[in-house]
């Protein structure tokens, strides 16, 4: 095994430290340099590491003090590279950050597993949440009378979980991680969360696993730190309950080779049996937070596995010897029934021909030494031995319960996909599918969790499933599967290994990987296509991301039934429509390139960055076609934010900046033209209008190949009036009728105006002030209030809630029920220093607000939310979702609890055959009453 | 092969004999024989069996069968050597008397029962070579009519085994059922017994007598299987397996009963990167497999007994071989995980419960009339000349050549 196989990257975030330090010594004139940036730049700063940082949510934030350093913007989901730029180059062992005096927002906590085998890490590293001085932020909050006050008796902490692993028998490089990264320095005591934390002297780091008895004077004496020692049961419980309480795509079955996740009802999770399979196993029947019983266990387990396979093979590592299996053919080596009976099966009780009747067995003949046989037969047979025993003792001791889940953890599975249906057979076998074995993706790391958790106040018990957000960087140099050297720290090294392997000209395969496994029929032990590397060991790295913890996001409130929700439209677990977005992604990723480096003023750095996030987001790409669920379920969305996730990977902050700003500009000036067009109108074709307005001006998605070569016709507003001019009713969804009756009424009664209306907005330029901006304007007309929803963080040419206000604003000197409406909501306080005249009639309007969505990504999971949005979302009657990541890839069929009207134009053919039984470019406007 | 030269032996002494009826069970690794000799000269034993009849108040003239006495040998082969088996019966120059197929006409179509896997694949080898064809009996119903017979007629046959003690266990015919038969061959087959001929396979595992002997072999280079079992009784497991202890730094884990020399992880230590296979002794190796294979087998059991409520677990078939430590780990296995509740009883005449299910099988044949043969279930079987040998022999496998002898009606 690598010395070091960490799980995901960390070293990105960790630099963040030293860089937290740095910025908190002047943090004062960073924050006041921000404001003017901002003040009087507006949209256009150059530097916005600085300006994004801002972009920071509402909540309960104001805790935290207001001078710190404001660099991490972990208000919505807090990116990791967003603050990267400036550390690079910024060596931790300069900076021991957490020693200094008013060093006290990026502390980090540990606590590890010292199993046999494996030590595993999970450590926190903390993002100090701020309260801007945003005074869109401030405003928003006073309107939508956000507390201030906390409502919890201790905070929950936004920052990230992460995982790591060394081998027990290499503790040096474990203690030198360590150290370099200050880890034990850390304090979860939350006294001393907002004050200083100096390095203390008796520092206490919780541990569990036999070493943490084994080895409590080694870390006393190498580090300085007194072990707390933590029972080991105690912790796998608490770790795995927590994993299957908040994280969404945890558990899930493994049949056939076939992945699929469970979604677990967290009101009837308990009983379940808790299967860990480290050196030995445990078994654990857990029947609530911290109530459970050891019932039973094997010391057949993963040290058997690793220590026979040893022995009998050579091999250098445990994945090596995993490795091996794939190639093998067990048939040389057990006694099969068929062995026994001629070949023919022994049907009368159940057993086929191939069922292994003796692990082994054939290896008693007199002609053949252990030379004579393959490494790879062997270690085939052996792991087979030894999951097919495991799963039938777990699925005894289930029994013996009257448990129907089994839940297995520990290192020995490392998401091996043969492993793993060895097991599902098993205990499918056995229970004559009664049982369901079911596998959790943090497997090895329940321990460490636990042990974690044991913490006095660590603020995750009162975690939610939507407060946490997976990220899956890229992480330790993967090629076919194996992982070379260490993680990499920073950017550079990363940007560098990438160009190594392409001079080498290795293919990046990204890492694991795996096809089907052919096992099974009756009886179990089918011989699985043991031909070449078709089962090839999943490192298992990639498969755990770095956790997130964003306490201020909330399940939107408006979902009818939240249980039910899913975002995704298309499910890509159909390949050909995995196949299809894939080639999509791939197709559009050159133009996608070179707009970020060009975004990046084209400089070499831009360039080699450019090129490393083409490589990291293909090789993602790969991975992801050959194992779908690599990283949890995967739907459309997913997909289309770990492209945005790996572009700000690779430090691309804004790669549509300049495009956005030169769209907005076209689109504010000829927007006064249409107001005027629009006022001309009666009501009724008023809104008719400025529905296909919407409809038309939605076809400005930089997201859309078929759009981007047509902007290479015309200009805006051409394409705005051609395309308007096409909208013939009736449109392939067509609800109008019904929704402008509820807007006008019939028979000359006139409907109550909506109270409050969100709008999910979705493009920059004419999408936004054309589309958008005039029908928000019409509603406000109306008595309407109106949140313009819209993202936390750029994607594609998508407008931001940073970028909102100024919009408004420049809209607004054109038009006074804009102008008003702003005012009301506080979004021209400064940005208008030339307002055309007074503010007394300011009180008359209904507000116009912006609220961030808490999302980077076109399209939208509303189960994650900002706080934000969920607190606008309490008084609002109508939802308005505008385009196609956010009413068509996601939520069209998300049902509301009010009326919401799901607006688009469908411009992929495919999309538009599958959905709604179109063509590109035709529309959808579906207007649903309150469900 | 010994085996058969003391068999051999034995018959030779006993040039009088005949046999009569013969039947075998080939498994994975071995084949196991059982047939019938009759003595012709059988005056004391005649006048025991009329005695004990007496004494049991069974009168002869109950039985309009003639009595036949004999004498019951086991044997065994490897099956890998199954020609050396095909010698033996042919020198055994079977009288195979009554087993031609009456129905058909053309009968000098010689039948013996057979059961095992072997019985199929080798079927053809039989005909070829000794003109004999095999009369295929399932083998689990062979294993449980074996083990019910023997539980059944002959005493002293089940014992249990702790802290080194043996200890013979009295069988209430009545109170037999229900059980669970652990046979613990190449693989191994769990069987939970409710009656003659009432049973149902329940379990099993991969992990049996071949695992320990295939996996034996690769690692220690021993020639057979008696001689990794005896390895095994020099070794010490603590050099090749992980305890608690060693995770522990000694100490125990005392908060879920486990102490610090539990096995934590079989073969746990030998993940130590400073170590080949040439550095450990094979002793250790094969102490170290022993228990790891025994200490499962007997936690699969308990388990499988635990979910069927059945009190009391005979284990049997070849690979125990009488093993002391093979009896403890198994005994102590059970013990741990049932806390004491279940118990592990092992059967002396362990190998042979296929071969004497077979043999028994001719007993069916009763039912056409023509062979009309009975082993009266109330007469004990087993009578004196053979007493010394069945009642010391347990810890060799001697007690494998032993013959029953036995008095049959109707053959």
């Amino acid at each position: 095994m690598a010395g070091l196989t960490e799980d995901l990257v960390l070293g990105v975030d960790d630099k963040i430290e030293g860089f937290q330090n740095k910025n908190n010594n002047n943090s004062n004139s960073n924050n006041n340099n921000q404001k003017e940036v901002i003040d009087k730049e507006g949209l256009g700063v150059r530097g916005e590491e600085n300006s994004n940082t801002n972009n920071n949510q509402g909540g309960e934030r104001d805790m935290a003090p207001p001078a710190s350093s404001s660099i991490h913007r972990s208000g919505s989901r807090p990116q990791l590279d967003l603050s990267k730029a400036a550390i690079q180059g910024n060596s931790e062992e300069r900076d021991p950050t957490i020693l200094l005096p008013n060093q006290s927002d990026d502390i980090s906590h540990l606590a590890l597993d010292i199993g046999g085998s494996l030590i595993k890490l999970v450590y926190f590293s903390r993002h100090e949440d701020q309260s801007s001085d945003d005074k869109r932020k401030r405003t928003v909050k006073e309107r939508l009378g956000i507390s201030n006050g906390n409502r919890r008796s201790y905070p929950i902490l936004g920052g990230r979980l992460h995982f790591v692993k060394f081998e027990t028998s290499k503790l040096n490089e474990c203690l030198e991680f360590i150290s370099s990264k200050q880890l034990h320095r850390g304090r979860i005591d939350s006294h001393h969360w907002n004050s200083e934390a100096p390095a203390n002297e008796n520092a206490v780091i919780k541990a569990t696993g036999g070493g943490a008895y084994k080895f409590a004077d080694l870390f006393k004496e190498r580090l300085g730190v007194s072990i707390d020692k933590e029972d080991e049961m105690d912790c796998l419980v608490a770790g795995a309950n927590f994993l299957l309480k908040a994280i969404r795509h945890e558990a899930f079955t493994h049949i056939e080779g076939h992945k699929e996740f469970v979604q677990i009802d967290h009101n009837d999770l308990f009983p379940y049996l808790l299967v860990n399979i480290g050196s030995g196993v445990s078994m654990i029947k857990v029947d609530g937070d911290g109530k459970f019983q050891r019932v039973s266990g094997t010391n057949v387990g993963g040290g058997t596995y690793w220590g026979l396979g040893r022995l009998l093979t050579k091999c250098n590592s445990f994945d090596e010897l995993l490795e091996l299996s794939q190639r093998g053919d067990n048939r040389t080596i057990d006694m099969l029934v068929g062995d026994i009976y001629g070949g023919m099966d022994y049907s009368k009780i159940g057993l086929s021909a191939s069922t292994i009747a003796s692990s082994f067995g054939k290896a008693i003949s007199d002609k053949k030494e252990l030379k004579d046989y393959r490494p790879e037969d062997i270690s085939l047979s052996l792991l087979r031995m030894i999951s097919y025993n495991i799963g039938q003792i777990s699925y005894l001791n289930a029994l013996r319960f009257g448990l129907k889940r089994i839940f297995f953890g520990g290192f020995f599975i490392r998401g091996h996909a043969y492993t793993m249906d060895t097991i599902s057979f098993a205990i499918h076998f056995w229970s004559q599918g009664e049982a369901q074995a079911m596998f959790l993706r943090h497997e090895g790391f329940l321990g460490a969790l636990g042990a974690f958790m044991s913490y006095e106040k660590h603020g995750l018990d009162d975690l939610m499933v939507h407060q946490l957000v997976e990220r899956f960087p890229m992480g330790a140099p993967y090629t076919g599967g194996k992982i070379h050297g260490p993680p990499l720290g920073d950017l550079n090294e990363k940007i560098s290994w990438m160009e190594k392997f392409v001079l080498k000209g290795t293919e990046i395969t990204a890492p694991v990987p795996m096809a089907p496994p052919g096992t099974t029929g009756l009886g179990g032990f089918e011989v699985p296509s043991s031909k070449g590397g078709t089962l090839r060991s999943d490192a298992s790295a990639l498969n755990v991301g770095v956790l997130h913890l964003v306490p201020t996001l909330e399940v939107f409130p408006l979902l009818a039934n939240q249980k039910m929700y899913e975002p995704n439209t298309i499910d890509l677990a159909d390949h050909s429509e995995l196949e299809y977005w894939f080639t999509v992604l791939s197709e559009h990723l050159p133009d996608l390139v070179d707009k970020a480096v060009a975004s990046e003023g084209g400089t070499d750095d831009a360039k080699r960055r450019g090129d490393a996030f083409a490589r990291a987001f293909s090789a993602h790409l790969a991975r992801l076609m050959e194992e779908p669920a690599a990283y949890g379920k995967l739907g459309l969305a997913n997909l289309l934010e770990l492209r945005e996730e790996c572009l700000r990977e690779f430090q691309f902050l804004d790669a549509y900046r300049s495009i956005k700003l030169r769209e907005n500009e076209a689109s504010l000036a000829v927007l006064p033209d249409l107001l005027l067009e629009l006022d001309r109108m009666d009501e009724e074709a008023r809104l008719l209008t400025l529905i296909e307005g919407v409809l038309a001006a939605n076809i400005f998605d930089w997201g859309s190949r078929a759009c981007v070569d047509l902007y290479h016709k015309g200009t805006i507003i051409e394409i705005y009036r051609m395309s308007r001019n096409k909208m013939q009713r009736p449109w392939r969804v067509d609800d109008f009728d019904l929704f402008k009756e509820r807007m006008l009424g019939s028979k000359g009664k006139k409907p109550r105006p909506h109270k409050r209306a969100l709008l999910f907005v979705d493009n920059s330029g004419a999408d936004i002030v054309l589309g958008m901006l005039p029908l928000a304007r019409e509603l406000l007309r109306r008595g309407t209030e109106v949140v313009l929803v819209a993202n936390s963080l750029p994607a594609l040419n998508d407008v931001t809630a940073m970028e909102l206000p100024d919009i408004v604003a420049e809209a607004a000197k054109h038009c006074d029920i804009l102008r008003r409406a702003a005012e009301a909501g506080g979004l021209l306080v400064d940005a208008m220093t030339n307002t055309l005249d007074g503010s007394k009639e300011n009180s008359s309007s209904v507000p116009l607000m912006v609220v961030e969505n808490g999302c980077g990504s076109p399209c939208i999971d509303l189960r994650q939310v900002s706080s934000e949005l969920a607190a606008a979302a309490k008084d609002a009657d109508l939802i308005i979702l505008e385009g196609m990541g956010r009413a068509l890839h996601t939520n069209f069929n998300a049902r509301f609890k009010c009326e919401a009207l799901k607006l688009a134009m469908v411009k992929n053919q495919r999309l538009a055959e599958k959905l709604i039984k179109g063509k590109i470019y035709d529309c959808v406007c579906r207007y649903e009453p309150a469900s | 092969m010994d085996l058969l030269a003391a068999v051999s032996n034995q018959q030779n002494s006993q040039p009088q004999s005949q046999i009569s009826h013969l039947a075998l069970d080939i498994g994975g690794s071995l084949i196991k024989l059982v047939y019938f000799s009759r003595i012709n000269d059988s005056c004391r034993d005649n006048d025991e069996l009329r005695s004990h009849n007496e004494s049991l108040g069974v009168s002869n003239s109950d039985t309009s069968q003639p009595i036949l006495e004999g004498r019951l040998h086991f044997a065994k082969f490897e099956t890998s050597k199954i020609n050396d088996c095909l010698e033996f019966i042919r020198s055994k120059k079977l009288r195979l008397g009554g087993f031609h197929d009456c129905t058909s006409p053309s009968s000098d179509k010689i039948f013996i029962k057979a059961t095992g896997g072997g019985a199929y694949k080798f079927a053809d080898l039989f005909k070829e070579k000794l003109g004999i064809s095999l009369d295929k009996e399932d083998e689990m119903d062979c294993l449980v009519t074996g083990a019910n017979f023997l539980l059944k007629a002959v005493p002293q046959e089940a014992f249990t085994y702790l802290d080194g003690q043996k200890e013979f266990v009295q069988i209430d015919h009545n109170d037999l059922y229900p059980y669970l038969l652990v046979n613990i061959g190449s693989g191994v087959s769990m069987i939970k017994v409710d009656g003659d001929g009432k049973f149902e396979r329940v379990s099993g595992t991969n992990v049996g007598g071949g695992t320990f002997w295939g996996l034996g072999r690769l690692l220690t280079k021993c020639k057979n299987f008696d001689e990794l079992l005896e390895l095994s009784q020099l070794g010490n497991n603590r050099v090749v397996d992980m305890l608690v202890g060693d995770i522990y730094g000694g100490t125990d884990y005392a908060k879920i009963g486990l102490s610090a020399t539990t096995i934590a992880s079989s073969f746990g230590k030998a993940i130590s990167d400073n170590k080949e296979l040439e550095d450990y002794k094979p002793e250790d190796i094969s102490r170290s497999l022993l228990r790891m294979i025994s200490n499962n087998i007997g936690q699969i059991s308990y388990l499988n007994a635990l979910r069927f409520g059945l009190k009391r677990i005979f284990f049997a078939g070849f690979f125990i071989r009488g093993h002391a430590y093979t009896l403890d780990t198994i005994s102590v296995a059970v013990h741990f995980w049932s806390k004491g509740e279940a118990k592990a009883m092992f059967l002396r005449h362990e190998g042979f419960l296929g071969a004497l299910g077979a043999f028994m099988s001719y007993e069916k044949q009763s039912l056409h009339g023509l062979m009309v043969h009975k082993i009266l279930p109330r007469f004990p079987i087993s009578v004196s000349s053979a007493g010394d040998k069945i009642y010391c022999s347990l810890n060799s496998d001697s007690n494998e050549n032993e013959g029953i002898e036995c008095t049959v009606y109707g053959m």
